[in-house]
């Protein structure tokens, strides 16, 4: 037979659960804001019934845990997406800033002062014995080859610009492999006795998918410890356990940021650079290390092309004193960026009578070497045979090509992440109505648990009151 | 599909993104009149219009090539025209010269002309534009002529480019015109159809020049020019075949000097040879006016073409990059119209809730 005294604690409990889960909604709520966080729910389950005679008597309900919904496959594509998604963006980003630079729609560069250049011996042709001719040549060859170290050196502006992303990046990776070993720690503490560390996982989760934005990692957990160990790329361990090894930065000979880990506290560090490409840290190092380098080397090219050419015609002829020409320009091939060196020869540059137009000595008025001068600017000089502008306008336009890309990569990509955010709301998102659908349940329930109480209550009262009846 | 806050809050945040980009591109596009602004909004049509620019800037320069060009040789055609009425008059005299009807006292006031006709012919010969002598060639800082009508300048003709490959020479040099050097098939004086673009070539051009020089330096040598007295009665410039060309020119000094000694010693035969002498001289002339006037028409139908040239590409370019207007201002009308629609569905969507209903 049933007791009262049950029937008061199945009512004491059940205000008890229904707190439980008030506060659990309350919980949600609060956090409905919150980056990476999944609902959470309060799982009942139906107390042991007591057997007596032919009556399985219920002892009402109890919470047994608090779970949250996720879809951990659903996570899982949603880090890759994002990693793919932010190297997208960190591409689109450093490509607009390149495009900039060789964005000629809109200012003047190296395809105006280069035909500025030609034309200006084309002027020198006309009155080969003119000294405001010969000036405006010195001057035209003084700008242009000023343009090419500008330009070269806005690359580097943007490489350095780049470093500062992967510099950034290493920081806060740093920080965030940390905080991951010391959630490591919490929740092997916390799942140790039985429960679910939901907020601590989610927490972690997040994490996770923080760093694979940033860099190609793998990580995976011990089932008996429910701890994670992270590795970049495949060498690095960063996280193992609750113990985390921090990544460095150091500048090369470039002056280029490198990424390096140390195999042991203290100990030599390793190059780890080469292993990441995925991510911001895998697309800045990409850009940086390939297109912009590869701009700057076309660059070079340039530069040593049209020092060559001009010099070699340049000595073909005589100046204006009648002694055979010099180098007009002058360029270190050897250097690491030859451009950074390209300057017109000191004889020129002091004294303009020294360009050289003739063919002949003592002959001012002769033009010859002049129209070789200007015609370099149609010859195909360049590597793969082309002139000199047509080599710049397909960079150009392969500049615009890839930007095009980058900016319709990313484009695309950020609807896939819309798609896959949208979904996993869907999931694990907190809705402000279904929760205030679950409060007034909960406090329905509450208020019947109360009443229980109080029916038990009066029921004692009766039994107690039986002798006055 | 359960659909939470922070999904409605998204998607009102994106549909808004989107549409406010959509403006700020049509915007800039509107305010810039340009389709394309950066190589990226179309790299085809971009490389293109570097291309056009660059050709635009080149045509201009043959532009100014040519108006240089053409100034230079207008001038050159005003001197000869002028030189060829010193021949005129020099060969009327000659002719009143070479009648018996004037006695010898005129003789001597023609011989008097002729000498003046002479130095008209020098100073004729070393006019300038600005600082450049027209008619010594390369030299152009060096006076060409001498008062008795040795040259000092040489045979180079000032190669100027009116189109990518074209090139056409502004000047004719004094040895031609006042000393019938080089005349005749000119490809033979001198490798002067081509014109050295190339390092190869100026290499070669120079090897060519440095023989030629040496041939004529050697022919000038053997050659030697006698001019007058009256009594050798011709010059044995006259006739003379030039070893390169092959040719028969005339050296207008040499012609004149030998009218006015003709006519100073009243020596008939030596004026009536001069007559034909002068005839040939004029036709020299002509012939010099004539290959100035071939260019200068060469020159002008490049122009044209260049000009025709400009206004295409321009055309192109305005094609690639410009935006078109209409379309613009359409475009933009809608997508207003959509950006408001999707803030007023937002600010529906955005207010619903289930507390707004437990009271």
């Amino acid at each position: 037979m049933a007791k009262i005294t049950s029937m008061m604690d199945i009512g004491k409990r059940s205000m008890m659960n229904s707190q439980t889960a008030l506060t659990t909604v309350a919980h949600n709520m609060a956090n409905k804001s919150t980056e990476g966080y999944s609902r959470q729910r309060v799982d009942q389950v139906a107390g042991p019934s007591i057997n007596e005679g032919r009556l399985n008597i219920g002892t009402g309900a109890r919470a047994a845990a608090v779970t949250r919904t996720n879809n951990p496959w659903l996570e899982r594509q949603l880090e890759k997406e994002g990693a793919e998604f932010k190297a997208l963006e960190t591409r689109a980003d450093g490509m607009s800033k390149v495009e900039n630079i060789f964005n000629e729609q809109t200012n003047k560069s190296i395809n105006v002062y280069v035909a500025d250049f030609f034309n200006s011996f084309r002027e020198l042709a006309n009155a080969p014995e003119s000294t405001t001719a010969r000036t405006v040549v010195k001057e035209s060859a003084e700008q242009m080859t000023n343009e090419f170290k500008k330009v070269h050196g806005q690359l580097t502006g943007v490489q350095k610009s780049l470093d500062n992303t992967i510099e950034f990046a290493v920081v806060e990776l740093n920080q965030q492999i940390k905080e991951i070993a010391q959630l490591n720690e919490k929740i092997q503490h916390v799942e140790v006795t039985g429960g679910v560390a939901n907020d601590e996982r989610d927490r972690r989760d997040l994490l996770l998918k923080k760093i694979s934005e940033k860099a190609d990692i793998t990580y995976g957990e011990d089932r008996k410890t429910g701890m994670v160990s992270v590795t970049l790329g495949k060498t690095a361990i960063l996280v193992s356990g609750s113990l985390h090894t921090a990544l460095k930065t150091v500048n090369d000979e470039d002056n280029k940021v490198r990424i390096m880990y140390e195999l042991s506290p203290g100990g030599t560090s390793v190059d780890v650079s080469s292993q990441i490409s995925k991510g911001s840290m895998g697309a800045a190092l990409d850009l940086r290390d390939h297109l912009i380098d590869d701009l700057k080397n076309g660059l070079n090219d340039m530069a040593m092309s049209i020092a060559e050419q001009v010099n070699a015609a340049h000595r073909e002829g005589y100046d204006r004193t009648g002694q055979m020409g010099g180098s007009f320009f002058r360029i270190d091939g050897n250097a690491r960026q030859p451009t950074l060196t390209f300057d017109l020869s000191t004889t020129v540059a002091e004294d303009v009578s020294r360009i050289a137009a003739a063919a002949k000595p003592g002959a001012p008025g002769d033009n010859t070497v002049a129209n070789v001068l200007h015609n370099i600017q149609f010859e195909p000089m360049m590597g793969d045979g082309t002139t000199i502008d047509d080599f710049y306008n397909s960079k150009v336009g392969q500049i615009g090509i890839l930007t095009q890309r980058a900016n319709k990569g990313f484009e695309a990509q950020q609807n896939v992440i819309t798609q896959l955010s949208n979904l996993r709301e869907s999931i694990s998102g907190v809705s402000l109505d279904e929760e205030a659908a679950k409060m007034i349940e909960y406090q329905k329930a509450f208020e019947a648990s109360a009443r229980l109480i109080k029916v038990a209550d009066e029921m004692f009262d009766t039994v107690l009151n039986l002798k006055r009846l | 599909m359960r659909v939470t806050d922070k999904m409605n809050q998204a998607s009102v945040l994106n549909n808004i993104t989107k549409n406010r980009t959509e403006m700020n591109n049509l915007q800039s596009q509107a305010s810039t009149l340009k389709r394309v602004t950066k190589p990226s909004d179309d790299p085809l049509a971009s490389t293109r219009v570097l291309q056009a620019r660059t050709e635009d800037r080149n045509y201009q320069q043959f532009q100014k090539n040519i108006f240089n060009a053409k100034s230079f040789l207008e001038f050159t055609d005003q001197t000869l025209s002028e030189l060829t009425e010193v021949m005129v008059r020099a060969k009327e005299l000659a002719i009143q010269a070479a009648s018996d009807t004037g006695g010898s006292t005129p003789r001597e006031v023609s011989a008097a002309e002729v000498r003046q006709l002479f130095d008209q012919t020098v100073g004729l010969a070393n006019r300038r534009v600005g600082e450049r002598y027209i008619f010594s060639g390369y030299k152009t800082t060096t006076m060409p002529f001498d008062s008795t009508g040795n040259y000092f300048g040489d045979d180079g003709d000032i190669k100027i480019q009116t189109h990518k490959d074209a090139y056409v020479a502004m000047n004719i040099s004094g040895d031609k015109v006042f000393l019938g050097k080089g005349l005749g098939v000119d490809g033979n004086a001198r490798a002067r159809g081509e014109t050295p673009v190339s390092i190869e070539q100026v290499q070669q051009f120079k090897a060519k020049e440095l023989q030629r020089e040496s041939d004529k330096k050697e022919f000038e040598q053997t050659d030697v020019q006698v001019r007058g007295p009256a009594a050798v009665g011709q010059t044995s410039a006259v006739g003379h075949k030039d070893p390169q060309s092959g040719s028969e020119g005339i050296n207008l000094f040499s012609a004149l000097q030998t009218l006015a000694i003709g006519m100073q010693t009243n020596d008939k035969p030596t004026i009536q040879e001069t007559i034909e002498v002068l005839d040939q001289a004029m036709s020299q002339v002509v012939r010099m006016r004539a290959e100035v006037g071939a260019r200068m028409n060469a020159m002008n139908a490049t122009f044209e073409g260049l000009q025709k040239s400009i206004l295409d590409n321009k055309s192109i370019a305005s094609q690639l990059e410009d935006a078109d207007m209409f379309q613009v201002v359409s475009d933009i009308n809608k997508t207003e119209s959509t950006l408001k629609a999707s803030m007023e569905t937002s600010s529906k969507l955005l207010n619903q809730s289930l507390m707004d209903f437990l009271r």
